[in-house]
Protein backbone atom coordinates (compact mmCIF):
# COMPACT_ATOMS: atom_id res chain seq x y z
CA UNK A 1 0.00 0.00 0.00
CA UNK A 2 1.22 3.49 -0.84
CA UNK A 3 2.04 5.49 2.29
CA UNK A 4 1.23 9.20 2.30
CA UNK A 5 3.34 11.28 4.65
CA UNK A 6 1.75 14.15 6.59
CA UNK A 7 4.06 14.24 9.62
CA UNK A 8 6.39 16.97 8.40
CA UNK A 9 6.21 18.89 11.68
CA UNK A 10 8.19 15.98 13.16
CA UNK A 11 10.61 15.63 10.23
CA UNK A 12 10.19 16.68 6.64
CA UNK A 13 10.12 13.81 4.19
CA UNK A 14 11.06 13.33 1.44
CA UNK A 15 14.17 15.49 1.31
CA UNK A 16 15.04 17.51 -1.79
CA UNK A 17 17.35 15.67 -4.25
CA UNK A 18 20.03 18.32 -3.65
CA UNK A 19 20.12 17.38 0.06
CA UNK A 20 20.49 13.68 -0.75
CA UNK A 21 23.29 14.52 -3.19
CA UNK A 22 25.07 16.76 -0.66
CA UNK A 23 24.94 14.02 1.98
CA UNK A 24 26.25 11.48 -0.51
CA UNK A 25 29.10 13.74 -1.65
CA UNK A 26 30.04 14.63 1.91
CA UNK A 27 30.14 10.95 2.88
CA UNK A 28 32.32 10.17 -0.12
CA UNK A 29 34.65 13.16 0.01
CA UNK A 30 34.67 14.87 3.40
CA UNK A 31 36.29 12.18 5.51
CA UNK A 32 38.58 14.43 7.55
CA UNK A 33 37.80 15.85 10.96
CA UNK A 34 36.86 19.55 10.66
CA UNK A 35 39.00 21.97 12.68
CA UNK A 36 41.24 19.23 13.95
CA UNK A 37 44.32 19.26 11.75
CA UNK A 38 46.28 20.93 9.01
CA UNK A 39 46.05 18.24 6.33
CA UNK A 40 43.96 18.47 3.18
CA UNK A 41 41.18 16.17 4.45
CA UNK A 42 40.63 18.26 7.58
CA UNK A 43 40.79 21.50 5.62
CA UNK A 44 38.18 20.31 3.12
CA UNK A 45 35.82 19.29 5.92
CA UNK A 46 36.44 22.60 7.74
CA UNK A 47 35.64 24.55 4.60
CA UNK A 48 32.39 22.64 4.06
CA UNK A 49 31.34 23.22 7.66
CA UNK A 50 32.17 26.91 7.48
CA UNK A 51 30.34 27.28 4.18
CA UNK A 52 27.12 26.07 5.85
CA UNK A 53 27.83 28.10 8.98
CA UNK A 54 28.15 31.28 6.92
CA UNK A 55 25.00 30.39 4.98
CA UNK A 56 23.01 29.83 8.19
CA UNK A 57 24.34 33.09 9.62
CA UNK A 58 23.27 35.01 6.53
CA UNK A 59 19.86 33.29 6.49
CA UNK A 60 19.12 34.22 10.12
CA UNK A 61 20.95 37.57 10.25
CA UNK A 62 23.66 36.38 12.62
CA UNK A 63 27.45 36.25 12.68
CA UNK A 64 29.07 32.92 11.68
CA UNK A 65 30.82 32.64 15.05
CA UNK A 66 27.46 32.94 16.84
CA UNK A 67 26.03 30.07 14.81
CA UNK A 68 26.37 26.77 16.66
CA UNK A 69 25.66 23.36 15.14
CA UNK A 70 23.72 21.06 17.43
CA UNK A 71 22.13 17.62 17.13
CA UNK A 72 18.58 18.97 17.02
CA UNK A 73 16.40 21.76 18.41
CA UNK A 74 16.08 20.11 21.84
CA UNK A 75 19.87 20.12 22.15
CA UNK A 76 20.02 23.80 21.15
CA UNK A 77 17.28 24.78 23.63
CA UNK A 78 19.02 22.92 26.45
CA UNK A 79 22.30 24.67 25.69
CA UNK A 80 20.60 28.08 25.65
CA UNK A 81 18.32 27.66 28.68
CA UNK A 82 20.82 25.90 30.94
CA UNK A 83 23.59 28.21 29.74
CA UNK A 84 21.72 31.34 30.78
CA UNK A 85 19.70 30.42 33.88
CA UNK A 86 21.31 30.08 37.34
CA UNK A 87 19.90 28.67 40.60
CA UNK A 88 17.74 31.34 42.23
CA UNK A 89 16.70 32.86 38.87
CA UNK A 90 13.13 33.21 37.62
CA UNK A 91 12.16 32.21 34.11
CA UNK A 92 8.92 32.39 32.16
CA UNK A 93 7.86 29.91 29.50
CA UNK A 94 4.69 29.81 27.42
CA UNK A 95 1.84 27.36 27.91
CA UNK A 96 2.40 26.08 24.37
CA UNK A 97 5.96 24.86 24.88
CA UNK A 98 7.27 21.55 23.65
CA UNK A 99 8.83 19.26 26.25
CA UNK A 100 12.21 20.42 24.92
CA UNK A 101 11.54 23.60 26.91
CA UNK A 102 9.22 22.46 29.69
CA UNK A 103 11.40 19.51 30.74
CA UNK A 104 14.65 21.52 31.04
CA UNK A 105 12.59 24.13 32.94
CA UNK A 106 11.24 21.41 35.24
CA UNK A 107 14.72 19.99 35.78
CA UNK A 108 15.99 23.49 36.62
CA UNK A 109 13.15 23.95 39.13
CA UNK A 110 14.69 21.09 41.09
CA UNK A 111 17.93 23.11 41.15
CA UNK A 112 16.31 26.21 42.57
CA UNK A 113 15.06 27.99 39.44
CA UNK A 114 11.53 29.39 39.64
CA UNK A 115 9.57 28.77 36.45
CA UNK A 116 6.26 30.40 35.66
CA UNK A 117 3.98 29.54 32.75
CA UNK A 118 2.48 32.30 30.62
CA UNK A 119 -0.90 31.24 29.27
CA UNK A 120 -1.22 31.74 25.51
CA UNK A 121 -4.41 33.79 25.10
CA UNK A 122 -7.19 33.76 22.55
CA UNK A 123 -5.51 36.75 20.93
CA UNK A 124 -1.92 37.97 20.75
CA UNK A 125 -2.88 40.99 22.86
CA UNK A 126 -4.13 38.68 25.59
CA UNK A 127 -0.90 36.65 25.45
CA UNK A 128 1.19 39.82 25.70
CA UNK A 129 -0.90 41.06 28.61
CA UNK A 130 -0.46 37.72 30.40
CA UNK A 131 3.28 37.88 29.81
CA UNK A 132 3.64 41.48 30.95
CA UNK A 133 1.96 40.52 34.22
CA UNK A 134 4.64 37.89 34.82
CA UNK A 135 7.59 40.13 34.00
CA UNK A 136 7.36 42.11 37.23
CA UNK A 137 10.45 41.73 39.39
CA UNK A 138 13.63 39.96 38.32
CA UNK A 139 13.18 37.55 35.44
CA UNK A 140 16.32 36.06 33.91
CA UNK A 141 14.80 34.71 30.72
CA UNK A 142 11.64 34.19 28.71
CA UNK A 143 11.24 31.18 26.41
CA UNK A 144 8.52 31.11 23.76
CA UNK A 145 7.86 28.89 20.83
CA UNK A 146 7.62 30.86 17.58
CA UNK A 147 4.88 28.48 16.43
CA UNK A 148 3.25 25.70 18.41
CA UNK A 149 4.14 22.18 17.32
CA UNK A 150 0.60 21.09 18.25
CA UNK A 151 -1.66 23.70 16.70
CA UNK A 152 0.74 25.80 14.62
CA UNK A 153 -0.33 28.92 16.54
CA UNK A 154 2.19 31.69 15.86
CA UNK A 155 3.48 33.70 18.83
CA UNK A 156 3.95 37.51 18.65
CA UNK A 157 7.73 37.15 18.77
CA UNK A 158 8.64 40.74 17.89
CA UNK A 159 6.38 42.18 20.58
CA UNK A 160 7.68 39.71 23.19
CA UNK A 161 11.26 40.56 22.19
CA UNK A 162 10.50 44.23 22.76
CA UNK A 163 9.01 43.54 26.20
CA UNK A 164 12.14 41.57 27.11
CA UNK A 165 14.57 44.08 25.63
CA UNK A 166 13.08 46.97 27.63
CA UNK A 167 13.51 44.98 30.85
CA UNK A 168 16.95 43.51 30.10
CA UNK A 169 15.54 39.95 30.00
CA UNK A 170 17.13 37.27 27.84
CA UNK A 171 14.68 36.01 25.20
CA UNK A 172 15.02 32.48 23.83
CA UNK A 173 12.88 31.34 20.91
CA UNK A 174 12.04 27.78 19.86
CA UNK A 175 11.92 28.12 16.08
CA UNK A 176 11.48 24.42 15.29
CA UNK A 177 8.11 24.86 13.53
CA UNK A 178 8.80 28.34 12.19
CA UNK A 179 12.20 28.25 10.48
CA UNK A 180 11.85 27.66 6.77
CA UNK A 181 8.13 28.51 6.86
CA UNK A 182 8.01 31.93 8.53
CA UNK A 183 10.47 34.78 7.89
CA UNK A 184 12.07 34.53 11.34
CA UNK A 185 15.56 35.83 12.14
CA UNK A 186 17.56 37.66 14.80
CA UNK A 187 16.08 40.84 13.32
CA UNK A 188 12.94 39.92 15.28
CA UNK A 189 14.84 40.81 18.44
CA UNK A 190 15.38 37.50 20.22
CA UNK A 191 18.76 36.76 21.84
CA UNK A 192 18.71 33.06 20.96
CA UNK A 193 16.97 31.31 18.11
CA UNK A 194 16.98 27.53 18.42
CA UNK A 195 15.82 25.30 15.62
CA UNK A 196 15.96 21.89 14.03
CA UNK A 197 17.74 21.31 10.75
CA UNK A 198 15.52 18.39 9.74
CA UNK A 199 12.12 20.08 9.66
CA UNK A 200 11.37 23.20 7.59
CA UNK A 201 15.02 23.61 6.62
CA UNK A 202 14.91 20.19 4.87
CA UNK A 203 18.25 19.00 6.28
CA UNK A 204 18.97 15.46 7.50
CA UNK A 205 18.02 14.26 10.99
CA UNK A 206 20.74 14.82 13.57
CA UNK A 207 21.10 18.49 12.72
CA UNK A 208 20.05 21.54 14.71
CA UNK A 209 21.07 25.15 15.25
CA UNK A 210 21.64 27.51 18.14
CA UNK A 211 21.88 31.05 16.80
CA UNK A 212 22.73 33.91 19.10
CA UNK A 213 23.13 37.67 18.95
CA UNK A 214 26.16 37.32 21.24
CA UNK A 215 24.64 39.40 24.06
CA UNK A 216 24.52 36.55 26.60
CA UNK A 217 27.63 34.40 27.06
CA UNK A 218 26.57 30.84 27.81
CA UNK A 219 27.96 28.54 30.46
CA UNK A 220 28.52 25.06 29.11
CA UNK A 221 26.55 21.85 29.50
CA UNK A 222 29.10 19.73 27.62
CA UNK A 223 32.87 20.22 27.68
CA UNK A 224 35.57 18.53 25.62
CA UNK A 225 37.79 18.75 22.57
CA UNK A 226 37.17 21.77 20.39
CA UNK A 227 40.30 21.85 18.25
CA UNK A 228 41.24 25.11 20.00
CA UNK A 229 42.98 26.09 23.27
CA UNK A 230 43.84 22.40 23.70
CA UNK A 231 46.69 23.20 26.10
CA UNK A 232 44.26 24.32 28.80
CA UNK A 233 41.86 22.34 30.99
CA UNK A 234 39.42 25.24 30.99
CA UNK A 235 36.78 24.89 28.25
CA UNK A 236 37.40 27.04 25.15
CA UNK A 237 35.99 30.50 25.84
CA UNK A 238 35.04 31.68 22.37
CA UNK A 239 32.16 30.79 20.11
CA UNK A 240 31.15 28.64 18.37
CA UNK A 241 33.80 26.14 19.51
CA UNK A 242 32.85 26.69 23.17
CA UNK A 243 29.53 24.94 22.52
CA UNK A 244 30.70 22.47 19.88
CA UNK A 245 32.80 19.95 21.80
CA UNK A 246 33.46 16.72 19.96
CA UNK A 247 33.56 15.93 16.26
CA UNK A 248 30.97 17.78 14.22
CA UNK A 249 28.39 16.08 12.02
CA UNK A 250 30.06 17.12 8.75
CA UNK A 251 27.77 14.99 6.60
CA UNK A 252 24.62 16.30 8.26
CA UNK A 253 25.87 19.88 8.15
CA UNK A 254 26.58 19.58 4.41
CA UNK A 255 23.03 18.26 3.94
CA UNK A 256 21.62 21.09 6.06
CA UNK A 257 23.43 23.60 3.87
CA UNK A 258 21.78 22.09 0.80
CA UNK A 259 18.41 22.17 2.58
CA UNK A 260 18.72 25.87 3.36
CA UNK A 261 19.78 26.62 -0.21
CA UNK A 262 16.66 24.74 -1.35
CA UNK A 263 14.46 26.84 0.96
CA UNK A 264 16.16 30.04 -0.25
CA UNK A 265 15.60 29.07 -3.87
CA UNK A 266 11.95 28.14 -3.31
CA UNK A 267 11.35 31.20 -1.13
CA UNK A 268 9.76 31.11 2.32
CA UNK A 269 6.73 33.09 1.14
CA UNK A 270 5.99 30.57 -1.60
CA UNK A 271 6.55 27.58 0.72
CA UNK A 272 4.21 28.97 3.35
CA UNK A 273 1.56 29.92 0.81
CA UNK A 274 1.54 26.40 -0.63
CA UNK A 275 1.43 24.65 2.75
CA UNK A 276 -1.24 27.07 4.03
CA UNK A 277 -3.27 26.24 0.95
CA UNK A 278 -3.05 22.52 1.76
CA UNK A 279 -4.12 23.21 5.35
CA UNK A 280 -7.03 25.20 3.93
CA UNK A 281 -8.01 22.25 1.70
CA UNK A 282 -7.85 19.96 4.73
CA UNK A 283 -9.94 22.21 7.00
CA UNK A 284 -12.45 23.00 4.25
CA UNK A 285 -12.67 19.32 3.32
CA UNK A 286 -13.78 18.46 6.85
CA UNK A 287 -15.79 21.56 7.65
CA UNK A 288 -19.18 19.93 7.05
CA UNK A 289 -18.33 16.67 8.76
CA UNK A 290 -20.00 16.05 12.10
CA UNK A 291 -17.76 14.88 14.90
CA UNK A 292 -14.53 16.56 13.76
CA UNK A 293 -12.98 19.11 16.08
CA UNK A 294 -10.19 21.33 14.76
CA UNK A 295 -7.96 23.16 17.24
CA UNK A 296 -7.54 26.60 15.73
CA UNK A 297 -8.52 29.75 17.55
CA UNK A 298 -7.14 33.30 17.46
CA UNK A 299 -3.91 34.58 15.89
CA UNK A 300 -2.04 33.25 12.86
CA UNK A 301 -0.95 29.68 12.22
CA UNK A 302 2.03 27.89 10.78
CA UNK A 303 0.98 25.07 8.39
CA UNK A 304 -0.07 22.59 11.07
CA UNK A 305 -3.62 21.43 11.87
CA UNK A 306 -4.50 19.52 15.03
CA UNK A 307 -7.82 17.72 15.15
CA UNK A 308 -9.84 15.00 16.84
CA UNK A 309 -12.81 12.85 16.01
CA UNK A 310 -15.27 12.73 18.87
CA UNK A 311 -15.19 9.46 20.83
CA UNK A 312 -12.02 8.17 19.11
CA UNK A 313 -8.78 8.64 21.06
CA UNK A 314 -6.10 10.38 18.98
CA UNK A 315 -3.53 7.52 19.18
CA UNK A 316 -6.18 5.02 17.99
CA UNK A 317 -7.17 7.31 15.13
CA UNK A 318 -3.58 7.83 13.97
CA UNK A 319 -2.98 4.06 14.17
CA UNK A 320 -6.08 3.48 12.06
CA UNK A 321 -4.95 6.09 9.54
CA UNK A 322 -1.54 4.46 9.36
CA UNK A 323 -3.19 1.13 8.43
CA UNK A 324 -5.05 3.02 5.68
CA UNK A 325 -1.78 4.50 4.35
CA UNK A 326 -1.67 7.93 6.00
CA UNK A 327 1.19 8.95 8.30
CA UNK A 328 0.00 11.52 10.85
CA UNK A 329 1.15 12.05 14.40
CA UNK A 330 -1.40 11.20 17.07
CA UNK A 331 -1.04 11.75 20.81
CA UNK A 332 0.69 14.46 22.81
CA UNK A 333 3.36 15.36 20.21
CA UNK A 334 5.86 15.72 23.13
CA UNK A 335 4.00 18.83 24.28
CA UNK A 336 2.37 18.17 27.67
CA UNK A 337 1.89 21.86 28.49
CA UNK A 338 0.22 22.64 25.16
CA UNK A 339 -2.27 19.80 25.59
CA UNK A 340 -2.92 20.81 29.19
CA UNK A 341 -3.71 24.27 27.86
CA UNK A 342 -5.92 22.89 25.07
CA UNK A 343 -7.67 20.54 27.51
CA UNK A 344 -6.77 17.55 25.33
CA UNK A 345 -5.02 15.39 27.94
CA UNK A 346 -4.48 12.45 28.14
CA UNK A 347 -4.92 11.37 24.51
CA UNK A 348 -3.96 14.58 22.74
CA UNK A 349 -4.78 15.25 19.11
CA UNK A 350 -3.96 14.02 15.63
CA UNK A 351 -1.69 16.40 13.74
CA UNK A 352 -1.73 17.06 10.01
CA UNK A 353 1.43 18.77 8.76
CA UNK A 354 2.24 19.04 5.05
CA UNK A 355 5.47 20.01 3.30
CA UNK A 356 6.30 21.40 -0.13
CA UNK A 357 6.29 17.80 -1.38
CA UNK A 358 2.72 17.11 -0.25
CA UNK A 359 0.04 16.89 -2.92
CA UNK A 360 -3.45 18.37 -2.82
CA UNK A 361 -5.01 15.14 -4.14
CA UNK A 362 -3.51 13.27 -1.17
CA UNK A 363 -5.00 15.81 1.25
CA UNK A 364 -8.41 15.21 -0.37
CA UNK A 365 -7.91 11.42 -0.05
CA UNK A 366 -7.18 11.90 3.66
CA UNK A 367 -10.34 13.98 4.09
CA UNK A 368 -12.40 11.25 2.42
CA UNK A 369 -10.91 8.62 4.72
CA UNK A 370 -11.63 10.72 7.80
CA UNK A 371 -15.21 11.28 6.66
CA UNK A 372 -15.63 7.50 6.31
CA UNK A 373 -14.26 6.98 9.83
CA UNK A 374 -16.61 9.64 11.19
CA UNK A 375 -19.54 7.86 9.62
CA UNK A 376 -18.70 4.24 10.36
CA UNK A 377 -16.12 4.35 13.15
CA UNK A 378 -12.75 2.59 13.19
CA UNK B 1 59.84 34.61 -0.73
CA UNK B 2 58.40 36.56 2.16
CA UNK B 3 54.99 36.06 3.67
CA UNK B 4 53.25 36.71 6.95
CA UNK B 5 51.46 34.31 9.24
CA UNK B 6 48.64 35.85 11.25
CA UNK B 7 47.36 33.67 14.09
CA UNK B 8 43.69 33.67 15.00
CA UNK B 9 41.88 31.86 17.78
CA UNK B 10 40.02 29.14 15.89
CA UNK B 11 39.29 27.49 12.56
CA UNK B 12 35.97 29.39 12.46
CA UNK B 13 37.72 32.75 12.74
CA UNK B 14 40.33 31.59 10.22
CA UNK B 15 37.57 30.69 7.76
CA UNK B 16 35.74 33.95 8.41
CA UNK B 17 38.98 35.88 7.86
CA UNK B 18 39.77 33.99 4.67
CA UNK B 19 36.30 34.71 3.26
CA UNK B 20 36.60 38.36 4.20
CA UNK B 21 40.05 38.77 2.64
CA UNK B 22 39.18 36.81 -0.50
CA UNK B 23 36.12 39.03 -0.94
CA UNK B 24 38.40 42.08 -0.98
CA UNK B 25 40.70 40.47 -3.56
CA UNK B 26 43.43 39.44 -1.12
CA UNK B 27 44.90 35.97 -1.41
CA UNK B 28 45.05 34.02 1.81
CA UNK B 29 45.57 30.43 2.87
CA UNK B 30 44.79 28.75 6.17
CA UNK B 31 47.54 26.75 7.83
CA UNK B 32 47.74 24.72 11.00
CA UNK B 33 50.26 26.53 13.21
CA UNK B 34 53.70 24.89 13.13
CA UNK B 35 54.21 25.49 16.83
CA UNK B 36 51.56 25.61 19.47
CA UNK B 37 51.02 28.73 21.49
CA UNK B 38 50.83 28.64 25.28
CA UNK B 39 47.16 27.66 25.10
CA UNK B 40 47.60 24.93 22.51
CA UNK B 41 46.95 24.32 18.83
CA UNK B 42 45.64 26.94 16.48
CA UNK B 43 45.38 28.19 12.93
CA UNK B 44 47.12 30.93 10.98
CA UNK B 45 46.41 32.88 7.84
CA UNK B 46 49.23 32.92 5.35
CA UNK B 47 49.16 36.24 3.50
CA UNK B 48 51.33 38.11 1.01
CA UNK B 49 49.64 41.50 1.31
CA UNK B 50 50.68 44.24 3.68
CA UNK B 51 50.13 42.65 7.13
CA UNK B 52 49.25 45.94 8.80
CA UNK B 53 46.38 46.54 6.37
CA UNK B 54 45.19 42.93 6.69
CA UNK B 55 45.25 43.08 10.49
CA UNK B 56 43.23 46.30 10.42
CA UNK B 57 40.62 44.69 8.14
CA UNK B 58 40.35 41.66 10.41
CA UNK B 59 40.14 43.65 13.62
CA UNK B 60 37.44 45.86 12.15
CA UNK B 61 35.45 42.66 11.52
CA UNK B 62 35.87 41.60 15.15
CA UNK B 63 38.51 38.94 14.47
CA UNK B 64 41.09 38.98 17.25
CA UNK B 65 44.72 38.67 16.12
CA UNK B 66 46.62 36.28 18.37
CA UNK B 67 50.04 36.74 16.78
CA UNK B 68 51.92 37.83 13.69
CA UNK B 69 55.10 36.44 12.20
CA UNK B 70 57.00 37.34 9.06
CA UNK B 71 58.61 34.35 7.34
CA UNK B 72 61.40 34.53 4.78
CA UNK B 73 62.07 31.38 2.77
CA UNK B 74 64.43 30.52 -0.06
CA UNK B 75 67.29 32.90 0.80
Amino acid sequence: MRQIYFDNAATTFPKPPSVIEAVKLATERLGGNPGRGGHAFSKAASEAVYKTRALVAEFFNAEPENTVFTQNCTHALNLAIKGVVRPGDRMVISSFEHNSVSRPAYALMKRGVRTEVCEVGKSDDETLENLEGLLKGDVRCVVFTAASNVTGRISPIREIAELCRRRGICFIVDGAQACGVLPISLKDGMNFLCTAGHKGLYGPTGTGLLISDGAYPLSTVIEGGTGATSGELEQTGFMPERLESGTLNTVGIAGLGAGIRYVKTMGIKKIRAYEDELCGVFIEGLSKTDGIKIYRRGGGFAPIVSFNIESIPAPALSNALSLRGFALRGGLQCAYLAHRSLNTLPDGTVRFSPSVFSAERDVRLLCEELKKICKTGL
Amino acid sequence: MTYTLISVSSITYAMKAKTLLNNTGRYCEIERQERNSRVGCGYSLRIKDDPQTVCEILERAGIAIKGRQTVERGR
